[in-house]
């Protein structure tokens, strides 16, 4: 069998290179759609959760938190002060903003009807009769097409009141941001949600108990939603067999860079980084340098890391991170320094400014691989560049300060010599290279 | 959207301005449910359930321990500064104090080396970019940013690249009374927070984000507009927002400090009459959970020049027949002129201000027990609440003081078919309408008053200034109630003498 797993099969994709694909239509009449609802409105809402649960399906957003877990958090009957009950809410977190990471976009275009699908059964499970969608704010196709969806689900009574005779009503709305990279934090997301800054909150209360408009609530990835149909349609054991031990089913990655077929592929768990790049085409350009496994925030690896697995636990023992699922491959023609300035410089840029160390150390980390690009750099900068991403790390409220340092540690700890090569010969010029278009164009801060 | 109308609402959260600082005890009886304790550097304290580890510490005065840049006890959580970091035994990460509610049995570590490492790269962080401009900035010498580097700071920093520069907010004034300095800013959102919570005049937000993230007020063109800016300086950790009254005008370290009451309205705040050589620079609110809270209004906070006027009269003054005007003259001559003036007087009415302290009171109406009719006046009428925080109508410290002590207030007719009116008032009661009669006056008073008294054919027979409520003792009680005891926060420069010998000069009795 295809990737050395007999088990695998395609759960979200595979009809989406298919004429249609988006369509209601399409989705009911080839995919079972909307078949894995009819079946979970018959279940109790403790049984969906428990067979999410038992599919050791984790969230796909970038954390791995085991979904049917994070379900099961949500209070049963929630009162307020006066003891009226509470509205309990369900939001999707569409805010793909991690460089490197296009796999809900996919989603979005293709098959937004698993989604949706996902996202009713996921209302039914946690008892909300509310679902938000808060989409990334440059996605403007893509909200079309999804609002498209969801008046066709409206139209067909798979949304709306007493969906399919049940006696469940679910409603879900679009709420588009406005482009910050924070929002995808789900407690930002949720003061996005609200009208508020897009700042994350601290925890406690987490959103479980406080959440949207402070309702109890429940964050999901969109790739989360996508899978849920499949679990409650072919059952749990199919798809927790998929994967791994300890996490189930398939993943979607991104692989971008230097490969010769760029795009998203939904592959199993037990394949090494190296077996993905062979499947998305091989390395172009010359050999293979370096791997961001996990969208931007996650630390990088050299060409000799790259034969470990990519599910959550093999890669958080490799001192990185499965994350969001984005691959960024780097061929040897890359110069470290200034790709990671390219990151630090996007990091500078979204920190929402809450969290002195994040706010202040995300500014002096870009501003100092700049120097060294510059040829201003000194070896002691090596050392302090581990000494500000040691203050940094772990010490905000939320995980934005991790996701800084986890380049710039990686770069300077795994190619530390690129970087003393560049400090010595005097920056780009010393290394006859020419500084590259895109920090020309970032240069003055909007 | 095709679907049904969403019906959201938000939680109501009733903001408790004023926080605890007082220590609790467990109910002694032996069947009662003991209070939870914490232990806060090897010492266990005990706590009501629900308090932060800041809250604690604030309760035993450990505030010294724990630093902190967006945590104030008067408003929201924010725990965005990550200054006050404790390590807390087995939790995996250090905890920011302010947010963490204490635990029973919980063992918190104020000053680990972990901790100490977390603060210095915060301190390394907000050093970067602050311009450190201290020989210029209002603030040195009681800005947190100074006494948290010289405590858990680095030595140096190796920050080397340009500073961040806000070209446009360098110096701006965000109303008259506030300016801000944004490059100085610690980005602790306190002064946000403040305008949205306590004052809930939403005039203060940020701008941008990261590094760039800067402070405007909500409408440029219309800038502050709450009542109580002088706040924002006040716990502004930083020279960010400066007050314009108190900017270039003293470094702090020259100042004495008291403790005074505010006598601007009838809500008596708590003050610090900061002065150097007794001359007063400003006025800043104390806590007191009763009372005012942390804050005070910027009306109070500015009334201090009521009394550092130059145009104060501070000599008494006695009209002369010859030229008609009022002269300056020592007191042995205001003394036995007065006294004349009483003697003869057949109808005395006495006018006391409420801006008169309760002792005052009691000293009047029994100087002039036998002799006239003593009514308090304030000329503002019933007092009412003038927002939701501290402001009232009344703009006089004491009128339920003197109401209690079985005065009467002053009818519009009460002053015909007298000869002689003397006006007690400290300059902050208004002045009683007078036609006709003879009048004394006695407190504090303008220049600008008398002469407007004059124009308006007032027959001012002799002024005798008296001491004003920050240069005094003595108790006020506001409009909830609350008896307050101050005593002299400074000392009087001028020839003004305290009430008891005033009153012996009118009545002509060794007081």
């Amino acid at each position: 069998m295809m990737y050395n797993n007999e088990h695998f099969e395609p759960v979200i994709t595979p009809n989406v290179s298919k004429p249609g694909c988006e369509t209601i239509d399409f989705y009911i009449k080839n995919e079972d759609g909307y078949k894995a609802l009819e079946k979970a409105l018959k279940m109790k809402p403790a049984e969906v959760v428990d067979e999410v649960k038992k599919s050791n399906l984790r969230g796909r957003g970038g954390a791995g938190f085991p979904t049917g877990m994070k379900w099961s958090f949500m209070p049963p009957n929630p009162v307020d002060g006066q003891g009226n009950p509470k509205p309990k809410y369900l939001v999707c977190n569409a805010d793909e903003g991690e460089p490197g990471t296009f796999k809900d976009r996919l989603i979005f275009t293709k098959t937004p009807h698993r989604m949706i699908e996902g996202m009713i059964i996921g209302g039914h499970a946690i008892g909300s009769n509310k679902g938000f969608i808060y989409v990334r704010g440059e996605w403007f196709k893509e909200c079309r097409l999804m609002q498209k969806a969801i008046d066709d689900a409206y139209a067909k009574g798979f949304l709306g009141k007493n969906i399919l005779g049940s006696g469940f009503n679910f409603d879900l709305v679009i709420y588009k941001g406005a482009g910050a990279y924070i929002c995808g934090e789900e407690t930002a997301l949720l003061n996005s949600l609200e009208g508020k800054r897009g700042e994350p909150r601290l925890k406690p209360p987490f959103p479980a108990q406080v959440g949207a408009y402070g309702m109890p609530s429940c964050v999901n990835n969109v790739e989360t939603f996508a899978a849920v149909p499949y679990i409650l349609h072919k059952g749990w054991e199919k798809y927790a067999k998929m994967g791994t031990e300890r996490s189930g089913g398939t993943r979607m990655i991104g692989v971008s860079g230097h490969v010769h077929k760029p795009g998203v592929y939904e592959l199993p768990m037990n394949l090494s980084i190296n077996e993905i790049i062979e499947i998305a085409g091989g390395v172009k350009g010359g050999k293979l340098k370096a791997v961001i496994p996990g969208g931007a925030s996650a630390p990088m690896l050299k060409a000799s890391e790259c034969t470990v697995l990519t599910d959550y636990d093999s890669l958080a023992k490799a001192g990185t991170m499965a994350g969001s699922g984005g691959i960024i491959v780097m061929n040897d023609t890359v110069c470290i320094p200034e790709a990671t300035y390219t990151l630090l410089k996007f990091y500078e840029h979204e920190s929402c400014g809450q969290c002195s160390q994040c706010r202040e150390g995300s500014h002096w980390l870009a501003r100092m691989f700049k120097r060294i690009l510059d040829g201003g750099g000194t070896q002691d900068d090596l050392d302090y560049i581990a000494k500000i991403c040691g203050n940094m790390a772990g010490q905000t409220i939320c995980a934005f300060a991790d996701a800084v340092t986890g380049p710039a540690l990686s770069s300077v700890r795994k190619f530390r010599s690129e970087f003393e090569e560049l400090i010595l010969r005097g920056g780009l010029k010393g290394i006859n290279r020419e500084e590259s278009v895109s920090h020309k164009m970032g240069g003055a801060h909007v | 959207m095709s679907n049904s109308s969403f019906e959201i609402t938000m939680p109501k959260v009733d903001l408790n301005y004023t926080s605890a600082k007082t220590p609790v005890h467990s109910d002694p009886n032996p069947e009662a449910k003991p209070l939870p304790k914490v232990t806060i550097d090897g010492k266990a304290y005990e706590f009501k359930p629900g308090d932060t580890i800041m809250q604690v510490a604030e309760r035993y005065n450990l505030h010294e321990d724990i630093p902190r840049y967006c945590y104030h006890p008067g408003m929201p959580i924010a725990g965005t500064c990550r200054m006050c970091t404790v390590e807390v035994e087995k939790a995996p990460k250090l905890m920011t104090s302010c947010s963490t509610p204490a635990g029973d049995g919980m063992v918190v570590h104020t000053r680990s080396e972990k901790v100490l490492k977390s603060r210095n790269g915060v301190m390394d962080f907000l050093l970067a970019n602050h311009p450190l401009d201290c020989p210029v900035c209002d603030k040195a010498g009681e800005c947190e940013l100074q006494d948290y580097t010289f405590e858990y700071g680095p030595q140096e920093s190796n920050f080397k690249e340009e500073k961040r520069v806000f070209k446009e907010a360098t110096t701006k004034k965000l109303s008259d009374k506030v300016t801000l300095n944004m490059n100085r800013c610690v980005h602790c959102e306190r002064c946000v927070r403040f305008t949205d919570d306590v004052t809930k005049t939403n005039d203060l937000v940020m701008l941008n984000r990261g590094w760039h993230k800067e402070l405007a007020a909500t409408d440029e063109k219309v800038g502050l507009t709450n009542d109580y800016q002088g706040c924002l300086t006040d716990f502004c950790p930083v020279g960010a927002l400066t007050f314009n009254d108190f900017r270039f005008e003293k470094r702090v370290w020259f100042l004495d400090k008291k403790p005074s009451l505010c006598d601007g309205c009838s809500k008596g705040c708590n003050i610090e009459v900061h002065h150097d050589k007794e001359i007063v620079q400003r006025y800043m609110p104390i806590y007191n959970e009763k009372v005012n809270g942390h804050w005070m209004c910027d009306e109070g906070r500015l009334s201090y020049h009521t009394y550092a006027d130059a145009d104060r009269i501070v000599s008494p003054l006695v009209h002369d027949q010859a030229s008609g005007r009022l002269a300056s003259t020592n007191w042995e001559t205001a003394s036995q002129v007065v006294n004349a003036k009483v003697k003869s007087a057949t109808k005395t009415l006495v006018v006391l201000g409420t801006d008169a302290t309760t002792e005052e009171g009691m000293l009047v109406k029994g100087a002039f027990a036998n002799r006239a009719e003593v009514k308090y006046h304030s000329g503002f009428g019933d007092n009412k609440a003038l927002d939701h925080l501290l402001r009232q109508s009344d703009k006089t410290p004491n009128t339920n003081g003197l109401k209690a002590i079985g005065l009467s207030p002053l009818a519009p007719t009460d002053i015909n078919g007298n000869d002689l009116v003397i006006v007690i008032r400290q300059g902050r009661a208004r002045l009683p309408k007078v036609e006709g009669q003879d009048v004394i006056l006695v407190g504090v008073y303008s220049r600008e008053e008398i002469e407007t008294l004059k124009t308006s054919n007032v027959r001012v027979h002799a002024v005798l200034p008296s001491l004003a409520t920050i240069e005094k003792d003595g108790s006020f009680t506001n409009c909830d109630g609350h008896t307050q005891s101050f005593t002299a926060a400074v000392t009087h420069r001028g020839k003004s003498l305290a009430m008891p010998r005033i009153l012996a000069a009118l009545v002509g009795e060794k007081r």
